[in-house]
């Protein structure tokens, strides 16, 4: 296969809070991935996913082989949050200077802070740390879109369309089209593409 | 007034041993709440300062501040304490029958003040079976089904509270000593003086030596009768020294050492044996069956015993000196005893004392319970 | 979907899919399980493509019991496969024991899957020790490709050498997903048969019994000797690196992948010969002695307990007059930790000291700025229960009645979802928790202590699944002893933790087939406790029903709280109610309230607006049980039922 990788294996994290569908974010682009002739190794952690818990999946997209479904700190490429303290949660660990991150902006709160014994720090500060632990960081309302578009959920597939946008990865529009079609079915592709593309459009802008 | 929290009264109260279960917390919030005439916290509430602690009669009760706040002088109380009056009283013909402790002067009382459109209704304790099971009354037929003394620290409080939060005003309560003094307090609130559970329109209150715990009362009783069985139960007059338990099978007696235990460390250091924050006080007039003593303390309780007594709810007699001095000395010594107490428990302390305290009293009367204590 | 794909096209597969397609591709005919994560998906894979092949596929009651269905197809020729999760071989393992005795006929494959960590359980059990335990032959695959690879082997060694294969991946492959290429699948054929006629000697046509000992055991110990040759020349165990290197690793299942990327990291693959063995147990000498002669030091990389770097140091003892002393680096050198689960880091570190490498992650001053950020995270979000979870409601009424009742009483907890009541998140309820079925067993023992002066009154939560699991022994034995247990089983209707699998109590099995529930009720009133059934979101005939439990210690009580769990089929993304707070009533922060909805009962559906002081419902998140209206003091959290 003639795709070109800027970095083998590329290291992408999809993170967020339980329940928030990274485990599907993250099967999708695997498929859309493989189907390009990629190698993709996808660790996740499946015991909070939906249970309010900090969620994390490790995608390794490489021209050759299996990697190590743990990628190690420091070496992540691409973080995709859908939650901001998630992201940021995760540069921490996996960030270096030439981090990039797709941050939603919605704040999920952690029980401390619905019970009053932590505070979630404000939206501009969240952004300033993003901005120092990253190259480049775009924080997008994908949350509220999803919401206009009718469900929260098509905030994962807002996420794959900035993902897309941003370019570093072989997603293509047909590529996500096709393999949406295969688990979806095609009633419900209208609405799901144009997530895609609205969230590709908030990296265009 | 200080003003504290539910955890310091969880902290000085109920983990002290001193909660009396009277209900003043409970039903304020969904924190506390009675069962089985014990105070359970559900849930930690963490808020620096609540209606709980200000009101608790065991937790920084300041004798002082009331008394400057009710009686407008300093806590120095001889014999029954502030009264405008003190009077033999007995239910006058109005009432008709009931199972009345002594006179039925309580029963009486209310009575009055519902037909005087005083109250709309009084807060007082019945009981089933053995439990005590505060209750609502707003007619006669209420009031009077309620008659007769329980013994038994009851959440009677829990039950004003409740019927204020759902909106019931002008309500008297029948109260104990500790519950007297729970009411009070909310004259001095502070802590939250919107909230819709204010203070009482009257209070009524009944003379108190101790009380039991219901609990072990009840394990204790419940071994010698069928609870279902019991009519009523009284505490006849010194030498007597027994309890006695009236049932449908017949009279039991057990002696006052055998329940003894069953006293609340509370009760000991509760220096108020004639319910002296109440509008009116009643007991029983030792020597004299049949009757009870009236304290008339407050202008509003004086109006009230005098438009009871207008109109035949009441029947009210001169108590003899003999009679009087009895019943000071008696209080007296319930107040030198449980002060004493206090003290050598820590629980006493003057305005300015450090750490938690039970009780305070002001600083000249503080200054010579020290020096008398040092001497 | 991996199981029906063509062959040779390469998939992204995960670990579970893997190993089902590789039991699909040899033929096996029936499979059943226990659920437990992270082995979960392997049974589910198979059970949904079971009428496509024509396959028998359970999930049974419990782990033993489907070693003994997996293990019945095996007697009657069908290859069959078992598959659990670490603790479930404790379990099933009194059988296995037997079974290993008696040695099955066509191939058998007993799946275990490890949970280095404790990523989804209470424990990281080491399950390989029973490998050596009961003298049964190891399996590990290393990657996604080897999961399906070696499975499909497994059935054949098994069948060869007349013996249960174990095979054991780890959460990490398990739940992992990695580039696989399919095989085909066979056309499979032939009828179930049990033969029992022939000699009692006869493995193949007489009866099956664990004993004569004096005759199956040294019978088991030639089939693990005949194993040790086929294992000498497997092409799962493979040496990568140069021919001399100054480090030998040998290492096994994923941590085969963290020696790769480790290596990578340092940049010292010419420098470290990498021995990765897909057969553990036992070891094949020639093939270990071949290779620890390539130099004198040696890492082992394996996770939690040393299993694999013992039983190579008492190898490397025995051959030592041959290939002289050798140098380990391992646990027990210090070099790597024997509890928690490894990853690329830690392999790295063990390597660069060994290696005598400087390793740094990122540069100086990138550590200064996460040090800084670090403010914004360092409350880790607790787990807590899902909006709308049936279990808050029931340990919000259970905690008000063991307080009410004021005598110190407490719960045993169990293996569910329901085990998070644990957590202070979840009012911190459950005071013991253990195994399958031990709250209650607890509970039994504790109810007894009366006559010791314990005057605490006990209670034990169990989910429906798990009281089938393990619990109705317990129950029956505090009935027969007069233990005044209360026992409450958190009906959800399902195995919520592990994804929903159907149990006796439920109408369809694993292939979505009609079946007959057992009457949980039925069960428990059969067996003489006291019933009661209420539906949890009651919050005050809930408290009460509890408390009338408490009240009554004269014998084994059963509660049964049934509501579905708010992520089930039939619940999940419907709401009961619409929810809304009215701020105009809500107290929020004042005494009378003081935050009760989100600062104690603390469902993740409310938030709290620190500007106006009030409670709000995030819409997102709310699942619509309506329970917090019951909680709030203030009849401030309106909820309309919807259309």
């Amino acid at each position: 296969m003639a795709v070109e990788l800027k970095h083998d294996p590329y290291n992408l994290i999809i993170t967020g809070v339980g329940g928030q569908g990274n485990v599907l974010a993250s099967r999708m682009l695997g498929a859309v991935l493989t189907a390009q002739g990629l190698w993709v190794t996808i660790g996740e952690t499946f015991g909070a996913s939906q249970r309010g818990g900090s969620v994390m999946s490790h995608l390794r997209v490489s021209q050759d082989g299996s990697w190590s479904p743990q990628i190690p700190q420091g070496r992540a490429h691409m973080v995709l949050a859908l939650e901001p303290l998630e992201a940021l949660r995760v540069l921490e660990t996996y960030g270096n200077p030439q981090s990039m991150a797709i941050v939603n902006d919605r704040p999920v709160m952690p029980y401390a802070a619905i019970a009053g014994h932590a505070e979630y720090p404000a939206a501009e500060e969240v952004a300033k740390w993003l901005g120092e632990l990253t190259a480049q960081t775009w924080i997008i309302p994908a949350t509220e879109t999803a919401l206009e578009l009718g469900l929260p959920i098509y905030a994962n597939v807002i996420m794959m369309g900035a993902l897309a946008a941003v370019g570093d990865l072989p997603i293509s529009r047909e590529g996500f089209e096709a393999e949406l079609i295969k688990s979806l079915g095609p009633a419900k592709m209208a609405r799901n593409l144009d997530a895609f593309d609205q969230g590709a459009a908030m990296i265009a802008s | 007034m200080i003003k504290q929290g539910p955890r310091d009264l969880v902290e000085q109260v109920q983990e002290a041993g001193l909660c009396i279960g009277c209900g003043s917390c409970v039903e304020l919030c969904p924190y506390f709440r009675s069962h089985n005439g014990k105070t359970v916290v559900l849930h930690d509430c963490d808020l620096e300062q609540g209606r709980c602690h200000a009101w608790c009669p065991k937790a920084e009760l300041d004798l002082e501040e009331l008394s400057q706040a009710l009686w407008g002088k300093p806590y120095r109380f001889t014999g029954v304490g502030p009264h405008l009056a003190l009077t033999a009283a007995k239910a006058g013909p109005a009432l008709g029958e009931g199972a009345f402790q002594s006179g039925g002067t309580v029963s009486a009382l209310l009575a009055a003040a519902l037909d005087q459109g005083m109250i709309q209704g009084a807060v007082l304790t019945g009981r089933e079976g053995l439990e005590p099971l505060p209750t609502l009354a707003r007619s006669l037929d209420e009031i009077k089904a309620c008659a007769g003394s329980k013994f038994t620290a009851a959440p009677t409080l829990a039950a004003f509270n409740r019927a204020q939060a759902q909106g019931a005003e002008g309500l008297a309560v029948v109260a104990t000593p500790c519950q007297g003094a729970a009411l009070a307090q909310r004259r001095l609130d502070k802590v939250n003086p919107d909230a819709p559970t204010g203070p009482a329109e009257l209070v009524v209150g009944l003379f108190c030596n101790w009380g039991l715990d219901p609990q072990g009362l009840m394990r204790f009783l419940g071994q010698k009768v069928n609870p279902e069985t019991i009519k009523a139960m009284d505490i006849p007059p010194p030498p007597a020294g027994v309890l006695t338990v009236e049932t449908t099978e017949g009279t039991l007696e057990i002696p006052l050492d055998e329940i003894r235990g069953f006293i609340p460390p509370a009760c000991a250091i509760c220096p108020d044996m004639t319910s002296e924050w109440a509008d009116v006080s009643v007991g029983m007039l030792e020597g004299r069956p049949g009757w009870n003593t009236l304290v008339v303390r407050s202008e509003k309780g004086r109006a009230l015993a005098e438009a009871a007594a207008d109109k035949g709810w009441l029947v009210l007699e001169e108590m003899p000196a003999d009679m009087r001095e009895h019943l000071a000395g008696a209080a007296e010594a319930k107040r030198a005893r449980a002060l004493g107490a206090a003290q050598e428990q820590g629980l006493l302390g003057g305005p300015d004392e450090p750490g938690p305290k039970a009780l305070r009293v002001g600083p000249e009367f503080w200054a010579e319970l020290s020096q008398g204590k040092g001497e | 979907m991996a199981n029906s794909e063509q062959a040779n096209q390469r998939l992204t597969l995960m670990g579970n899919q893997a190993i089902s397609r590789g039991a699909l591709e040899a033929g096996m005919r029936v499979a059943a399980g226990y659920p437990g994560t992270p082995s979960s998906e392997i049974i589910e894979n198979l059970a949904k493509s079971a009428d496509e092949h024509g396959l028998y596929v359970e999930w049974s009651i419990n782990e033993k019991v489907s070693l003994e269905v997996a293990a019945a197809a095996s007697l009657a020729g069908l290859r069959s496969l078992c598959a659990m999760k670490q603790n479930g071989v404790n379990v099933a393992s009194d059988f296995l024991l037997h079974l290993a005795g008696s040695g099955i006929r066509a191939g058998m494959v007993l799946v275990h899957c490890d949970d280095p960590g404790a990523l989804s359980s209470v424990n990281e059990g080491e399950s390989r020790h029973f490998a050596r335990m009961i003298e049964l032959p190891q399996l590990e695959p290393g990657d996604f490709q080897e999961a399906k690879d070696m499975t499909k082997w497994a059935f054949e060694l098994s069948e060869e050498l007349g013996q249960v294969v174990m095979l054991r991946s780890v959460t990490r492959l398990s739940h992992a997903s990695g580039g696989v290429v399919p095989g085909p699948l066979p056309e499979v054929s032939g009828q179930a048969r049990f033969e029992h006629n022939g000699s009692l000697l006869d493995p193949q046509r007489g009866p099956v019994t664990a004993g004569p000992v004096s005759v199956n055991h040294p019978r088991m110990q030639e089939k693990l000797a005949r194993a040790v040759e086929l294992f000498e020349e497997s092409p799962f165990n493979t040496y990568s690196g140069p021919e001399e290197p100054e480090l030998l690793v040998i290492t096994c299942s994923i941590c085969s992948l963290y020696v790769k990327e480790a290596l990578v990291m340092l940049g010292a693959a010419d420098r470290v010969g990498v021995l990765k063995l897909g057969t553990t147990w036992p070891l094949p000498p020639k093939l270990v002695q071949r290779n620890l002669e390539r130099c004198e030091r040696i890492m082992v990389v394996e996770e939690v307990i040393p299993f694999l770097e013992e039983n190579l140091k008492i190898m490397a003892a025995e051959l030592a007059g041959q290939i002289g002393p050798k140098q380990f680096m391992a646990k027990r050198e210090g070099y790597l930790p024997s509890t928690g689960e490894l990853n690329p880091d830690l392999v790295a570190a063990a390597l660069a000291r060994a290696l005598d490498i400087e390793y740094q992650e990122r540069p100086a001053g990138y550590a200064a700025k996460v040090a800084s950020a670090a403010q914004a995270t360092d409350t880790p979000r607790e787990l807590a229960f899902c909006p709308g979870c049936p279990h808050r409601a029931s340990y919000w009424s259970l905690k008000s009645a063991l307080a009410l009742d004021g005598r110190d009483g407490f719960i045993c907890g169990d293996i569910g979802c329901y085990a998070l009541g644990a957590r202070p998140s979840n009012y911190g309820i459950l005071k013991t928790l253990h195994a399958m079925g031990s709250g209650a067993g607890l509970a039994t023992g504790f109810g007894q202590l009366g006559r010791f002066g314990m005057d605490q009154p006990v209670m034990a939560v169990s989910g429906d699944s798990t009281f089938y699991h393990a619990v109705i022994p317990a129950l029956i034995n505090a009935v027969h002893q007069k233990s005044p247990m209360s026992l409450v089983i958190m009906d959800n209707s399902g195995t919520a933790m592990t994804g929903f699998q159907p149990h006796p109590g439920t109408q369809t099995d694993a292939m979505g087939h009609p079946v007959p529930p057992v009457d949980l009720e039925g069960i428990c009133r059969a067996l003489g406790a006291e019933v009661t059934v209420c539906d949890p979101f009651d919050l005050e005939t809930t408290r009460q029903a509890a408390m009338d439990m408490l009240a009554d210690q004269s014998t084994a009580k059963v509660l049964i709280l049934r509501q579905l769990c708010a992520l089930s089929p039939e619940r999940k993304g419907k709401k009961l109610y619409d929810v809304q707070v009215d701020p105009d009533k809500c107290l929020g922060g004042q005494c009378g309230c003081n935050r009760l909805c989100t600062r104690v009962f603390g469902c993740p559906g409310l938030a709290w607006e620190r500007e106006t002081g009030r409670a709000y419902i995030d819409e997102v998140i709310c699942a619509g049980c309506g329970v917090c209206a019951s909680v709030c003091p203030a009849g401030a959290i309106i909820k309309t039922e919807r259309a």
